[in-house]
């Protein structure tokens, strides 16, 4: 199959349009503003270093949140945390809001494991669909829909409590 | 689709998102860092060559003979070496914004290093800036052209210019420039020419409101002459002369550009540093 050659100024435009998305994504899941930010950096750097891996402009999205994805792991795999919360959040407490304030649905997904934090931004804030969501993951389709159906679950109980 | 999931897709798409103040600007700076072709990297290896065999040969002869360093002392260009080439460029333009900017980078001494960084951050900085105009000022056109332009570079003197142009309904240019004394290897301002006990900032800036007066009929305000710091952005002519060089609407209509004053020489030769 043909690849895309993306010239630089194409490819920087792709980039400014995606870059609240892969903001987004790098923070659920890191859930630091800085290593987001980090994480973004060097996934453009790697993108436009492996352009021409890229099928097609159409593809641009899916493409550069894998790449930004592994960047993600790559930094949890060097930050070493300590526990999963995957592990204890149906223990952990909801994060404190103001009693006179309901919770946003950002709070609520920052409060979820971590398997499930970016299943769910990619598919409420970003707007994609299963299959893409499967792609970037590297997961099944029935894999992803579990963890969608786990986290409505937890939202649900997150966004009534208050 | 649930009525749940509904809701939450709503609340995805109203709920403001917070994204942090400066994140723009840093993924405009890993944009503009962005290098197109490789051609660029043998030309710089050929230069760290040429320099590191010239650096081997400074380093080598002093110890072969006393007769050798002696000479090497006659030859000014070892003072300080200056190698200039593009460092990165990045051009842009989505029909709402177009941004051209070519960032040098100096090296071959302590001082040309020095300057290389000073030029990036300063050039990153104005990057920076203008993107985030870019976001607050939303709709139309806005435009930055960053250009280099070795100005001087002799046996003695080095300087690099930095041009700016930003465009919005307007244009503004301002520029910055480098200034490096290849004899002592120092970076230099326009106060490190002078003695100490001169007073070269009121003797030039009579010499600029003089020749100001000539030109108020071209928007000339020699009112809003202050003084003249010293950092103030100037360069040696061909003759010699120095010249002094003021940002776009500082002290002159918008008209009048940059505004350029060649200083006669009796006026500020007499206060060199010895």
């Amino acid at each position: 199959m043909t690849k895309t050659h993306l010239d630089k100024d194409t490819f920087c435009a792709l980039v400014v349009r995606e870059q609240d998305t892969m903001f987004r994504a790098a923070k659920a899941i890191l859930r630091s503003d800085q290593d987001a930010e980090d994480a973004v950096q060097e996934a453009i750097c790697s993108a436009f270093a492996n352009r021409e891996q890229l099928r097609e402009t159409d593809r641009f999205r899916p493409w550069i949140l894998r790449i930004l994805t592994n960047k993600c792991y790559d930094l949890c795999r060097k930050r070493r945390p300590q526990i999963d919360l995957a592990d204890v959040e149906e223990y952990l407490p909801a994060p404190e809001t103001d009693l006179h304030e309901r919770m946003t649905l950002w709070q609520a997904v920052l409060a979820l494991g971590e398997d499930l934090r970016l299943p769910v931004t990619l598919f409420y804030y970003e707007g994609l669909s299963i299959r893409e969501i499967a792609g970037i993951l590297e997961l099944s389709e029935a894999a992803v829909k579990t963890r969608l159906s786990r986290a409505r679950g937890r939202l649900r109980e997150l966004l009534t409590e208050n | 689709m649930d009525q749940f999931d509904a809701y939450l897709r709503k609340l995805a798409d109203q709920e403001p998102f917070p994204v942090p103040e400066d994140y723009h600007g840093k993924v405009f700076a890993a944009l503009s860092a962005l290098e197109e072709t490789k051609q660029r990297r043998p030309r710089r290896r050929a230069w760290m060559g040429w320099v590191a065999a010239m650096l081997a040969l400074v380093v080598a002869l002093p110890n072969l003979s006393p007769s050798a360093a002696a000479a090497m002392g006659e030859i000014p260009v070892l003072g300080a070496i200056v190698e200039i080439f593009t460092f990165r460029s990045y051009s842009f333009d989505d029909g709402h914004s177009s941004v051209d900017v070519e960032i040098p980078g100096l090296g071959g001494s302590p001082a040309a290093e020095e300057v290389s960084q000073d030029v990036e951050y300063y050039t990153e900085q104005i990057m920076t800036q203008f993107r985030a105009d870019c976001e607050t000022l939303g709709t139309g056109y806005q435009g930055l052209t960053v250009t280099p332009q070795v100005v001087t570079d002799s046996v003695d003197w080095f300087t690099l210019r930095i041009d700016v142009v930003e465009t919005r309904a307007s244009s503004y240019e301002y520029s910055s420039f480098y200034h490096i004394d290849k004899k002592t290897g120092n970076i230099m301002t326009l106060g490190d020419l002078f003695d100490e006990e001169a007073d070269y900032q009121t003797v030039l800036a009579d010499e600029v409101r003089r020749q100001m007066e000539d030109r108020v009929d071209q928007g000339y305000f020699p009112e809003s002459l202050e003084s003249i710091e010293p950092d103030q952005n100037f360069y040696w002519d061909d003759q010699g002369g120095l010249v002094l060089v003021f940002d776009e609407y500082k002290i002159a209509a918008g008209a009048a550009g940059m505004p350029e004053f060649v200083i006669d020489r009796s006026a500020w030769e007499p206060l060199l540093k010895a």
